[in-house]
């Protein structure tokens, strides 16, 4: 499909009250996020426990989500949290955040506002330090996506 | 289960009512059984009392369609209880957030609530049934299936022995859920395809329903509320010192683009907010008209790469070859749902909790709305379904009215806030059923017979404000239908979108797309049939062999007595849709005096939905989808200048009276295999069927709505 | 062109050695997903903050990588062990080279 980008069309439309926007494509397609799993983490195992995912259980628009992610971990050198990974697989994109922690935070949480798109499960991982990979998953349902079609 | 809310929720209420001494006295709350939280639940559908009272847990909204009595009977058939014992109750929203969401889907819109739960509503009912006979074999000491159960009570004839679902609810309660329960072949309904009385109409006929807005709570205080007329703008500036002084004013409270004013009761409050000086900030939208809309319109008809919907063939080849190639362009603008009951909520905070009230389509986009608003998490927010005073798609995703109402309420804690819109606030700041253009080709050979069509559409998305990922390539999926999945098999089609969203907020219209798309379809395809020299109902029929759209077409041709020569000046149209997993048709018999009034006689609609659940409803949703689309092409516009709606009530912006309402046939016939949708189906094939009957009146080809642009009146 | 805006961050003035504190970070950003569309239907190109890192006294203490999913005015709530007085600078990088940079000094004892 190509895009309308006619310089004469942009006017029209800006004289009727449109936003002005120069058109470039969309950097992305839509992705499943089981191979952006693979990609990160490979064959290894990834267990549920340790993380502690605090989401709404129902959000309105999905546009501003509160999030916080806490892992049950003495943030010692020798027993740390070195990455926190947060994930929306029916999103766009799936990934929402990748953060890199070390045993100076003192505590592995973090807290963040994201955008869910479409009622789906939110899943936090953690990346110990000695590599095992351990998570979390919660149901968000987005209110207004449902309603009306 | 019992939770603290429930609890203080109705210790709340029986003591108002005992301080108030009025309003509260013998009328219920919809569907508050007293003692609900107290009696067993068997599957959390079914609660029963030890008095055989059957409490069934209703988790979408009536909203005078009849789901309260409809879902009902879906558990009912399968549970085999006495019917006369039914009470429905809405399922407790906050309780549905805490139990992980146990009631499923809450929405109410899409024609959806009936074909969506069906499934797990009857095996609800099957499980339920299934637990109460296992707990009363088990006391009996004897193999379930020895017992039969009928009206509530269950017999284990080789013992002699019976009891009834109340004694036994206890125990059942405690058993495992059956996982897969058989559920009845659609023969056996005893309860499915009746009519048994409805629960909501006698208090909404009585007067003794509660609404919204009819909620007191001691001490409630009232607010009204003045918008941005202008879309997209932003409050400026207000003096409020000019109306703190006014009678029964207690505060004014403002958010981005509106201010409210507050006072003892709700005329107080209305009169102090129209005389408050408001300063707006129109953000740029202030010189958009219907218009320079149009026009913006226009661009997407006129651009050079319009992103296609669907191709099938090729049209430009079947164009050139044409012998006869009929163009036209149809458009429409924008329509109010304009509820009888205006948007409201009533809200109250007490410490850290929060409780609305409010008739919502979807008790979770209130709950989710009411929370994010005031920051205050799920758990904590209480909300009470009201029966709604019409939804028709105004009152799910769209909750700004519940969150106006907890900014006011968020500065009086302790005090109940009643946010009630006026007339003239719901007319102009409704969620509006957007604006369509289309351009429209058809190409007929010698024969007359249709070999190609193209729709090119510019229109405004509705998705894209509510679910923007649902836009692939362009294309609006929901927008487009009737032209992209329409049923007739001409072998070149191409289907173009253009979106074009101008700075009027969309909604969902009763039947959203479907209200034009189909009127542009069908009064086109008579166009062509006419052209063609065919009639319109013949040229239809080949086309559709096969499908079930057929069947409603010919129901209604019959019914009718297409073909024969009708009355005196009385003239016909047809048109056929299939929408919300439906099949509809309609026929029209009309009359147009002195070339321009309109006196239509009979609307006749066939509709397929598969399964009838309530007969009796099912023909009410035809009916009123009847005076639906009779109202949206006879007289409703909503027009747009300096940015803002121009129409303020009901004597700008008529709706269909009952004297003008014509006699109305409803044939329904279900094919049975498939579950469809009955709510706004009848809608699509009445408003096409008028214009097609109105051109065989007068000659003249309407392309717009509604009519009185084109000098129509109705007949008083 | 980036339209990268301010940031906005929040550190305890004063902290014992030791004791794990709580910073909260906000920038202003539109942070365009890519996936939405204009009132044409149009897609909006991306654009969006890429990464943020935060540093205490040049070390770092925290990175994070974002994706469009992240809300408009990124936001990010975290946690330090404060080991000693100095200074803590944050950094946000979007995808058009924009850069906002915030600091804030904590006294330890």
């Amino acid at each position: 499909m190509k895009l309308d980008t006619g310089r004469r069309r942009a006017l029209q439309a800006l004289a009727a009250g449109a936003c002005l926007v120069i058109v470039r494509p969309a950097t992305a397609e839509s992705e499943e996020l089981a191979p952006v799993l693979r990609e990160l983490f490979g064959d290894r195992r990834i267990e549920q426990g340790k993380v502690t995912l605090d989401l709404p259980r129902l959000a309105e628009s999905g546009n501003v989500v509160p999030v916080t992610v806490s892992v049950d971990s003495p943030m010692t050198p020798q027993d740390y949290v070195k990455r926190i990974h947060l994930f929306a697989g029916e999103n766009p994109q799936p990934r929402i955040f990748d953060v890199e922690l070390g045993p100076h935070n003192g505590v592995a949480k973090l807290s963040s506002r994201v955008r869910i798109s479409t009622s789906q499960r939110v899943m936090a991982v953690a990346v110990l330090n000695d590599d095992t990979l351990w998570s979390a998953e919660v149901d968000v349902e987005v209110t207004v996506t449902g309603c009306g079609t | 289960m019992t939770t603290t809310f429930k609890e203080s929720r109705r210790d709340f209420l029986v003591k108002s009512a005992a301080v108030t001494g009025g309003l509260m006295l013998g009328i219920r709350m919809p569907g508050l059984a007293q003692a609900a939280s107290d009696a067993p639940e068997v599957t959390h559908w079914v609660v029963i009392q030890p008095d055989d009272t059957v409490v069934i847990r209703i988790a979408r909204s009536e909203l005078g369609q009849g789901s309260f009595t409809g879902l009902s009977q879906l558990v009912a058939e399968e549970l085999e209880c006495d019917w006369s014992k039914v009470r429905p109750e809405y399922a407790d929203v906050n309780e549905h957030v805490r139990r992980d969401r146990i009631w499923r889907d809450m929405s109410t819109g899409g024609s959806r609530s009936i074909r969506d739960s069906q499934e797990y509503l009857r095996k609800a009912g099957a499980s339920a049934r299934e637990m109460l006979v296992a707990a009363a074999a088990q006391q009996w000491g004897v193999p379930a299936s020895q017992c039969t159960v009928a009206n509530s009570v269950i017999t284990h004839s080789a013992s002699g022995r019976s009891t009834t679902f109340g004694k036994v609810a206890s125990a059942a309660s405690k058993l495992d859920v059956p996982e897969n329960p058989k559920v009845k072949d659609s023969r056996d309904w005893k309860l499915i395809g009746t009519s048994p009385a409805r629960f909501d109409v006698p208090d909404k006929t009585t007067g003794r329903q509660i609404y919204a807005a009819d909620v007191r709570l001691p001490g409630t205080v009232f607010a009204s509320i003045v918008q941005c007329p202008v879309f997209g703008g932003k409050l400026k500036s207000y003096d409020q010192a000019k109306v703190s002084g006014m009678r029964g004013v207690k505060r004014v409270v403002a958010g981005e683009d509106w201010v409210a004013v507050v006072a003892d009761n709700w005329w107080r409050a209305n009169k102090a907010v129209r005389e408050l000086p408001v300063q707006w900030d129109e953000a740029g939208n202030g010189d958009v008209s219907s218009e320079s809309i149009m026009e913006f319109l226009r661009t997407g008809i006129d651009a050079d790469d319009v992103p296609v919907a669907r191709k099938d063939g090729d049209v430009e080849k079947a164009f050139a070859g044409a012998a006869k190639v009929i163009e036209a362009e149809y458009h429409s603008g924008y329509l109010n749902h304009a509820t009888m009951e205006p948007q409201c909520a009533t809200a109250l905070f007490r410490g850290d909790k929060l409780e609305v009230w409010v008739g919502t389509q979807s008790g979770e986009a209130t709950i989710a709305a009411a929370s994010e608003e005031a920051g205050v998490p799920l758990e904590n927010v209480i909300v009470h379904k009201m029966h709604a005073g019409g939804g028709f798609g105004r009152r799910g995703p769209h909750q700004e009215y519940t969150k106006q109402a907890v900014t006011i309420a968020k500065q009086m804690p302790g005090t109940p806030v009643c946010l009630q819109w006026s007339r003239e606030e719901d007319m102009r700041h409704g969620r509006f059923r957007p604006v369509s253009l289309v351009k429209l080709r058809g190409a007929l050979d010698r024969d007359g017979n249709w070999t190609a069509w193209h729709a090119r559409q510019a229109d405004q998305s509705i998705i894209i404000t509510v679910r923007p990922t649902m836009i692939e390539g362009g294309v609006d999926p929901i927008n487009t239908r009737s032209f992209r999945d329409n049923p007739y098999k001409v072998a070149n089609f191409t289907n173009e979108y253009a979106m074009r969203n101008p700075h009027v907020p969309p909604g969902f219209w009763r039947a959203v797309a479907h209200t034009n798309n189909p009127f542009y379809r069908e009064c086109f395809i008579d166009e062509l049939a006419h052209a063609a020299g065919k009639d319109p109902y013949q040229f239809r029929r080949p086309l559709l062999q096969g499908t079930k759209d057929l069947a409603v077409l010919d129901a209604v041709a019959k019914a009718v007595n297409w073909g024969s020569r009708p009355s005196r000046g009385v003239h016909r149209g047809i048109a056929v849709v299939d929408s919300y997993g439906s099949y509809t048709a309609a026929a029209v018999e009309l009359s147009v005096d002195d070339d321009s009034v309109i006196d239509v006689k009979r609307v006749v609609v066939a509709i397929d939905c598969g399964h009838v659940t309530h007969a009796d409803a099912v023909k009410g949703q035809i009916e009123s989808g009847i005076i639906w689309g009779l109202s949206a092409i006879m007289h409703e516009d909503i027009t747009i200048k300096d940015g803002r709606v121009e129409q303020g009530n009901f004597t700008d912006y008529p709706v269909l009276k009952l004297a003008e309402t014509p006699a109305m046939e409803t044939i329904v016939m279900p094919s049975g295999g498939f579950w469809g949708g009955v709510g706004e189906p009848p809608i699509g094939a009445v408003i096409p069927a008028i214009g097609n009957a109105i051109f065989s009146a007068t000659g003249k080809r309407v392309r717009s709505m509604p009519l009185k642009h084109h000098g129509f009146s109705y007949k008083a | 062109m980036s339209r990268m805006g301010r940031a906005r961050v929040r550190v305890p003035e004063t902290a014992s050695r030791g004791e794990v504190i709580e910073i909260r970070t906000m920038v202003e950003h539109p942070m365009d997903s890519g996936f939405l569309h204009n009132n044409m239907g149009q897609p909006i190109p991306r654009h969006i903050v890429e990464t943020f890192t935060c540093t205490y006294n040049g070390s770092e203490i925290f990175r994070a990588r974002l994706h469009p999913a992240v809300s408009t005015n990124p936001y990010f709530l975290f946690h330090t062990v404060a080991t000693e007085t100095g200074e803590l600078v944050f950094t946000w990088k979007d995808d058009q080279g924009g850069v906002a940079t915030a600091s804030a000094r904590i006294e330890v004892s």
